[in-house]
């Protein structure tokens, strides 16, 4: 005990404290002819004692005198019997062993970022490789992992290059705190905030995309709480480890393995909105200058050329058209698809990466660099550079310690177009331009009627001549004309020492660093639109950072020859901190150059501000793991947290269970080659937002929905109470979870089956309860929800055929989730994201995120719409729920193929039973540009008389007769139960369409089955390589998102508008998803 | 096992050398204080934030969906069509409602209390006024609101009778004027040379006007705004977040959204319509003008530029004419029709000066006194462009003047109750957007 105590405070001294031996022992090394085996077992076969290597792969075994054998044993290993001559005792063994094929066996990374087999851990998890995240062509990791692990759900924000994603693992298990699962990179925590995402402005990158996918040796997806249990407040979503690659060796002569990657990827739109080409700008069938609908004449009844009035009053655009005001229109084109093409391009992503990688007895290196240099498919500003470069580097000292430093630098930079509701988006300004607008010229100067010219002036469809302010802006302005980068450098660096300071007791001391700097600039030139027809300009800088320190201790208690005990007790510690600055200038005073500073605004026109943000955990944590007889496998845990943002230490317990039952039962059964049953339960939380204790008095603002503001600061200052009330009582929320489920392979391993079945309930879920603002407040943080989510998950992979020449494989994994919100207090609603109109919410006895909004009025005993008097429904007074975006269960299925030197991979994804807000086809309906308003509808006189629009109009008193009689309008005839109605621009532009009050009927059935990925990779022969003097090359083309299929019109439904927030399923004119061909060359030297 | 107990006690022990700053009081501390906002205010600094909630009140949302169903307005574009036609949901509402409680009264309230320890009855007196203005708009659009239990903690505030609401502010009114009646200070948010007296007794006027009591409406405004002494909020500023609302919704944020046309204020200035309301005394050209734009965004859109929305047009919250104008019908109610003429003719002097075009009326320029009666109320519905109080007068005379009817057959007789408030409190009672309120029947 002194002795080790000693040790122990002599390493904080830095002081090397040598190994003594014994006298009566020998000692020897283990390794894979290459590679150190931790973990080995060795026994004296006549005594049936042991031990076991360490982390160089070393032992030292006490032995009878006169000799004995050592049975030499590891799994995935032959065991091999080694005779020791005891007059050869000082001479250190040196034991090779070989693989055992036939029971590889497959490891996984726990919570704290050591490995472990497989074959002992009681919970689920998933792992996927590195090269199949690299090969997906996605340039962010975490898309890379889309279909490939079981119940976690990975939604895009948009196709927008290096846009964030949305991660689920097993259902949403909070209201609106942090969703997002905790991404542990070798070890230490990092940050993949995505900060901002609403329902305008930019999509922005989540932190983890700075990450290269080429660096990336396995990703671990730990679903459950009992996995994740030592991570306590941190672990509620879920945590996803990410272990980044180690120099290897080689088997060359240098040693060192050259690896050149390049990739060309084209990205192209994957699904479109289809536009209407037959009526014209306008309103109630004629013409209209600068009108937002489409619902003017008929096009192809037009003369065939505008009349103008040619005199000074003109436009003039860059490249010399002149447009001059239309008296009357003529012109039969349809521009369509010459808008589009003003819109969209081929997206052009060049990847290139190099890397090293050596290693030796003592040292291992793996260095990256790479470069990922991407235009989106916007046809303008979108665009995404990342450089990144990757040093890992690990040294044996001596035979107890081992220093390891991973850093890794990543510089991004991206240009992003505006979406959304947002007048000044892509999306909303390019599907509303009428089929009869060109679109390509917006930029140029103006000259009024005396001839006065207006430089910089803005035309689109809204304002043809650019003469005044326009309603929203051209497509080309929003692609060409505004600015929203992204500046981000990121540098990760984690030191780690590991030393054995006694005999079978490692100690780990781990350091993370890991800070971003972001720049983000928003730019409008003078005449935007809305509110920067006078120009405006954001420079908004975020720090981030989160500073770890971590140290565990592992000792390993061969108890008895059936026990062995593993203890890990540990010590976490980390540091979070946000600082944003930033500020605002608008009301430019000059216009005619574009740049970023606050000098071209008067003061009144700026606006600076700033926040911090610092989070401290302090967590103590002890895992003991338990291994009887190779078979049963135990494993309990329990974290200690404090942390700042709540009072008091918080426990987070959790225990597992595995039992190998085929060492028991079922042994050699032909069918069953192997099976286990595994058990777990644990409790992890979610932390309490940061500085909710008390009710903060904050700077007086009042706005509403619409946009307009009243600022205390331009009044003198006011600061005065907030309307959220604070609660200095908050506790973390608690998620407990239960697991039972089994492992499972048939004949020969070629069949593995991985099935789980989890409960979980979150318990005192923390938000801003929504309280009657009449109380004086709106709401009050508190612990006031209960949520529980139930569900199952498989995963299965099939050897189909599997000999030296070709191999063929099926997987599949499938993830069922029912969520509920048990109890929002008396809350009848929260909102989660969207608009006043439709949402996304938390409602009693519904699953998160269901949608809500206007209804129809109905009857309610029968449940029949309410009709008006002319047979349209009408809207009820309250709103109600409208639908769920979560999907009734998830899939992915595919297939691997290898046959001399060709690797086939096709990888098919389906969401089942989801359901999506259509706002932007409702919208398009408002606007008499979607398909669905340009039918035209032929009725008899005698119907014509009868059947009445929204306004009560008969179709005899909107259309003129045809020769024969009949009446042809524009239309849709429905029935609502009163006999047929006219669906026409009075219905539409109303009540029927985007911007009625009600949204019942754009709730749309979004699941779809898509093909996620195919990819093929080519080994070039040796007789090729030998004769091209390469040693190693490989050739490959991976498609991602090919095909798509769903009966959700217009765009992929696997997008959401407001990113990573906390609501789902929302579509208004979000910028489009994409579909990839990527083509791709690797050398090896 | 012996080693096994000394293994884990060399871990445990280990542990707390760990624990470089686990003192449980350390790590909390920084989250004690937000470094981003205050733990408490000045009231004198607070004033001006729930005066801009009282401005955000009349001159926001509320004001312009007001507007929209007494005829100011016409729903123009996008989702204000709908709103044209009636069709609104609860959730409409929650914008105004969450400004007139935890932006208005909460922080008044609050003022109030903090002013009376301090002592400073003027600060008192402006509290007071901005809380009755509020309270005042809020009962004359959703009638019954919470009051007496409002912003006390309950966390479910019952709701007063509209009757008894008005009556709370009556007497909140009269402490303002003995308090602090003399005064304007503290008013940041505000415009004008009046006095909190004046402005108190205007406010009590319009609800003694709206309680059917012109007897006491008079006495009130007769010391109510006095010529050149109007009360309007700032905007002085041509920059947003200070900037007239109206404007900041018609031009920066929501153009074409809302528009004149059709509408029937414009009709009664438009000298081309059958319903203009000028004669031989009365030219409403130039006040046409300051009211009105052509062909900007829509065919005729509020005068968001040179006229009465223009960025730094300050907003009339209540004025010299309207406290006339009620002089003018509570005289003719009282039947004192020469005070009544003479009331209306104070305003037509008025405008005679701002914009020209207004010859004084004598009592034979009127058929009978229903006719001087319709002159006022139609003088006044002109005169109040995009104020709420218009739609009250609407109501209240069960639509003398003829309003068009866009939908259906009545017009909207109140604010529905928001879905926020109906979500929360059970005391929310049920609500038709057609329904007549109490004290307009």
């Amino acid at each position: 005990m002194k002795k080790n105590a000693l040790l122990f405070f002599a390493f904080w001294a830095l002081l090397l404290e040598c190994v003594h031996a014994q006298s009566i022992v020998i000692s020897g090394r283990v390794t894979d002819g290459t590679e150190p085996i931790i973990g080995a077992t060795i026994y004296l076969k006549s005594s049936n004692t042991g031990t076991s290597t360490d982390a160089n792969g070393n032992f030292t075994i006490a032995i009878p005198a006169n000799g004995s054998t050592l049975r030499i044993s590891y799994i995935g290993m032959k065991t091999k019997e080694v005779v020791i001559d005891p007059n050869a005792a000082n001479v250190a063994l040196a034991i090779a062993l070989e693989k055992d094929e036939l029971q590889l066996e497959e490891v996984t990374v726990t919570a704290i970022g050591e490995q472990r087999i497989l074959r002992k851990t009681g919970y689920s998890t998933s792992q996927v490789k590195g090269s199949s995240i690299s090969s997906s062509g996605e340039s962010g990791v975490i898309q890379g992992l889309s279909g490939k692990a079981s119940n976690v759900l990975i939604t895009k924000n948009t196709g927008d290059p290096g846009s964030g994603a949305f991660i689920q693992i097993r259902g949403q298990s909070t209201i609106t705190g942090n969703l997002q699962p905790l991404i542990v990179i070798d070890g230490v925590p990092m940050s993949n905030s995505s900060i901002g995402g609403g329902v305008d402005g930019v999509a922005q990158q989540s932190r983890l995309n700075d990450l290269n996918p080429d660096d990336i040796a396995t990703v671990e997806v730990l679903k459950g709480a009992a996995a994740a249990a030592v991570w306590g407040t941190r672990a509620s979503n879920g945590v996803i480890l990410v272990t980044t690659k180690k120099g290897k060796r080689t088997g060359k002569k240098s040693n060192i393995n050259v690896e050149i990657g390049s990739s060309l990827a084209l990205d192209y739109v994957n699904k479109e909105y289809k536009k209407q080409g037959i009526f014209g700008q306008g309103s109630n069938g004629s013409w209209v200058a600068n009108a937002g609908g489409s619902w003017g004449d008929k096009i192809a009844n037009r003369s065939g050329t505008d009349i103008y009035n040619i005199g000074n009053q003109r436009f003039v655009a860059e490249d010399g058209s002149v447009y001059y005001p239309i008296t009357s229109k003529g012109d039969r084109t349809v521009y369509n698809d010459k808008n589009r093409d003003q819109v969209f391009r081929t997206g052009v992503t060049f990847n290139n990466n190099i890397s090293l990688s050596s290693a030796n007895e003592k040292s291992s290196i793996y260095f990256n660099l790479s470069d990922w240099n991407q235009n989106g498919i916007l046809n303008g500003n979108s665009d995404y550079k990342r450089t990144t470069g990757r040093l890992n580097f690990s040294h044996t000292l001596n035979d107890k310690m081992k220093f390891t430093m991973n850093s890794f630098l990543s510089k991004v930079n991206s240009n992003r177009i505006q979406q959304g509701s947002n007048v000044d988006g892509l999306y909303l300004g390019y599907l509303r331009s009428a089929p009869d607008f060109d679109n390509s010229d917006y930029v140029g100067t103006y000259y009024n009627a005396a001839g006065a010219a207006t430089f910089n002036a803005h035309r689109g469809y809204r304002r043809y001549l650019g003469n005044a302010a326009i309603a929203y802006n051209n497509p080309g302005w929003t692609l060409n004309k505004q600015t929203n980068t992204s500046d981000v450098t990121r540098i990760i660096v984690t030191p780690e020492l590991n030393y054995e300071w006694a005999k079978k007791s490692i100690l780990t001391v781990r350091a993370g660093y890991d800070i971003s700097n972001d720049r983000r600039v928003t730019y409008f030139p003078v005449t935007s639109a809305g509110n920067y027809v006078n120009g405006g300009f954001t420079d908004d800088f975020i720090k981030q950072s989160e500073l770890s320190f971590h140290a565990y201790n592992r000792n390993t208690f061969d108890i008895n020859n059936t026990l062995v005990l593993n203890t890990t007790f540990g010590y976490l510690y980390t540091n979070r901190s946000l600082y944003n600055i930033g500020g605002t200038a608008s009301q430019f005073i000059l216009n005619n150059q574009d740049r970023f500073t606050f000098i071209n605004s008067t003061s009144a026109n700026r606006d600076p501000f700033n926040s911090v943000e610092n989070l401290l955990n302090d967590r103590l944590y002890g895992i003991a793991d338990l291994d009887y007889k190779d078979k049963l496998f135990v494993q309990l845990t329990v974290a200690s947290e404090a942390a700042s943002t709540f009072k008091g230490r918080f426990t987070y317990p959790s225990a597992t269970v595995a039992y190998e039952f085929t060492k028991d039962v079922l042994k050699n059964n032909k069918v069953l080659s192997y099976g286990k049953l595994r058990a777990s339960a644990g409790i992890v939380g979610v932390e309490p937002p940061a500085y909710i204790w008390s009710t903060n008095y904050v700077n007086a603002s009042s706005a509403s929905g619409w946009g307009e503001t009243l600022e205390g600061s331009q009044f003198g200052g006011s600061i005065y109470r907030s309307s959220v009330q604070g609660n200095p009582d908050i506790k973390p929320e608690q998620k407990s979870e239960i697991e039972i489920g089994t492992d499972l392979k048939f004949f020969k391993n070629k069949i593995s089956l991985s099935a789980t079945y989890y409960t979980n309930k979150t318990t005192d879920a923390i938000f801003a309860v929504d309280v009657p603002a009449s109380t004086g407040y709106t709401s009050k943080w508190d612990n006031a929800a209960t949520i529980s989510n139930k569900g199952f998950e498989a995963e299965l992979n099939v050897k189909v055929i599997d000999n030296s020449k070709l191999t063929v494989g099926l997987y599949g994994n499938i993830g069922i989730n029912k969520n509920l919100v048990e109890d929002i207090k008396d809350v009848s609603s929260i909102f989660l994201a969207g608009f006043t109109g439709t949402s996304s919410r938390a409602v009693e006895g519904q699953p998160l995120g269901v949608f809500w909004g206007g209804k129809w009025a109905r009857n309610e005993s029968t449940g029949a719409l309410a009709l008006d008097g002319n047979g349209f429904p009408t809207a009820a007074v309250s709103e109600g729920i409208l639908g769920d975006p979560n999907a009734k269960w998830r899939a992915g299925f595919g297939s691997t193929i290898s046959w001399k030197g060709l690797d086939v991979n096709i990888l098919f994804e389906t969401s089942q039973g989801n359901q999506m807000w259509a706002g932007t086809s409702g919208v398009l309906n408002h606007f008499g540009i979607s398909e669905e308003t340009v039918n035209e509808t032929t009725v008899s006189a005698a119907d014509a008389a009868l059947i009445k629009n929204y306004n009560g109009e008969t179709i005899d008193q909107l259309a003129t007769a045809n020769p024969d009689g009949s009446y042809t309008v524009r239309g849709n005839i429905s029935d609502f139960g009163n006999g047929r109605v006219l669906l026409d621009q009075a219905w539409y532009t109303t009540l029927g369409g985007g911007f009625g009050s009600v949204s019942e009927h754009f709730i749309k059935d979004a699941s779809w089955v898509r093909l996620r990925e195919i990819s093929l990779n080519y080994k070039l022969p040796n007789s090729l390589l030998k004769k091209l003097h390469i040693p190693g090359a490989s050739i490959g083309f991976t498609g991602r998102n090919l095909l798509l299929f769903t009966n959700f019109d217009g765009v992929d439904p696997e997008l959401n508008l407001t990113g990573a927030s906390n609501g789902r399923g929302l579509d208004y004119f979000t910028n489009p998803g994409t579909k990839s061909y990527i083509f791709n060359l690797r050398l090896n030297f | 096992m012996k080693n096994m107990i000394k293994y884990i006690a060399v871990g445990l022990l280990t542990a707390p050398i760990f624990m470089m700053s686990s003192c449980q009081k350390d790590i909390n501390e920084i989250n004690e204080t937000n470094p981003n906002a205050f733990n408490d205010s000045d009231p004198k600094l607070m004033i001006t934030g729930a005066q801009l909630a009282n401005v955000m009140l009349n001159e926001g949302e509320a004001a312009r969906l007001a507007g929209i169903f007494a005829g100011h307005f016409t729903g123009y574009d996008r989702q204000y069509v709908s709103y044209g036609l009636y069709n609104m949901t609860a959730g409409d509402f929650n914008s105004p409602w969450g400004t007139l409680y935890a932006e208005g009264i909460a922080q008044c309230r609050i003022i109030r209390s903090k002013a009376a320890v301090s002592n400073d009855k003027t600060l008192e007196a402006s509290a007071a006024v901005t809380e009755a203005h509020l309270l005042l708009t809020a009962s004359s659009l959703w009638g019954n609101i919470p009051n007496t239990q409002a912003c006390s903690g309950n966390p479910t505030p019952a709701f007063d009778k509209m009757s008894d609401v008005y009556d709370y502010c009556i007497v909140l009114l009269d402490s303002a004027i003995s308090k602090g009646g003399a005064s304007s200070a503290y008013s940041s948010a505000y415009a004008g040379s009046f006095t909190w007296g004046e402005v108190a007794n205007t406010l009590k006027a319009r609800a003694y006007l709206h309680k059917k009591d012109y007897v006491k409406a008079i006495d009130a405004a007769k010391n109510g705004i006095s010529k050149g002494n109007d009360f309007y909020a700032k905007h002085e500023t041509e920059s947003p977040g200070a900037w007239n609302l109206y404007y900041d919704f018609l031009d920066y944020n929501r153009p074409g959204y809302i528009s004149c046309e059709n509408s029937f204020i414009h009709a009664l200035l438009d000298s081309t319509s059958a319903k203009y309301k000028g004669n031989t005394k009365t030219k409403e050209a130039s006040r046409y003008e300051n009211y009105f734009l052509i062909d900007n965004y829509t065919p005729v859109d509020p005068n968001m530029y040179s006229g009465i929305f223009a960025p730094t047009s300050n907003f009339a919250l209540v004025s010299y004419v309207e406290n006339q104008l009620i002089l003018a019908e509570c005289y003719w109610r009282t039947s004192v029709f020469d005070k009544a003429l003479e009331s209306l003719n104070n305003v037509r002097s008025e405008h005679e000066s701002n914009f020209g075009g207004y010859e004084q009326y004598v009592s034979a320029d009127f058929a009978n006194n229903d006719a001087l009666l319709k002159e006022i109320i139609t003088e006044k519905y002109v005169s109040m462009f995009g104020s709420i109080e218009v739609f009250n007068d609407v109501r209240r005379t069960q639509n003398l003047i003829g309003v068009p009817i866009n939908s259906g057959n009545k017009l909207p007789g109140r604010f529905l109750y928001p879905q926020s408030e109906m979500n929360s409190n059970k005391n929310t009672p049920a609500a038709n957007l057609l329904d007549v309120l109490e004290l307009f029947n």
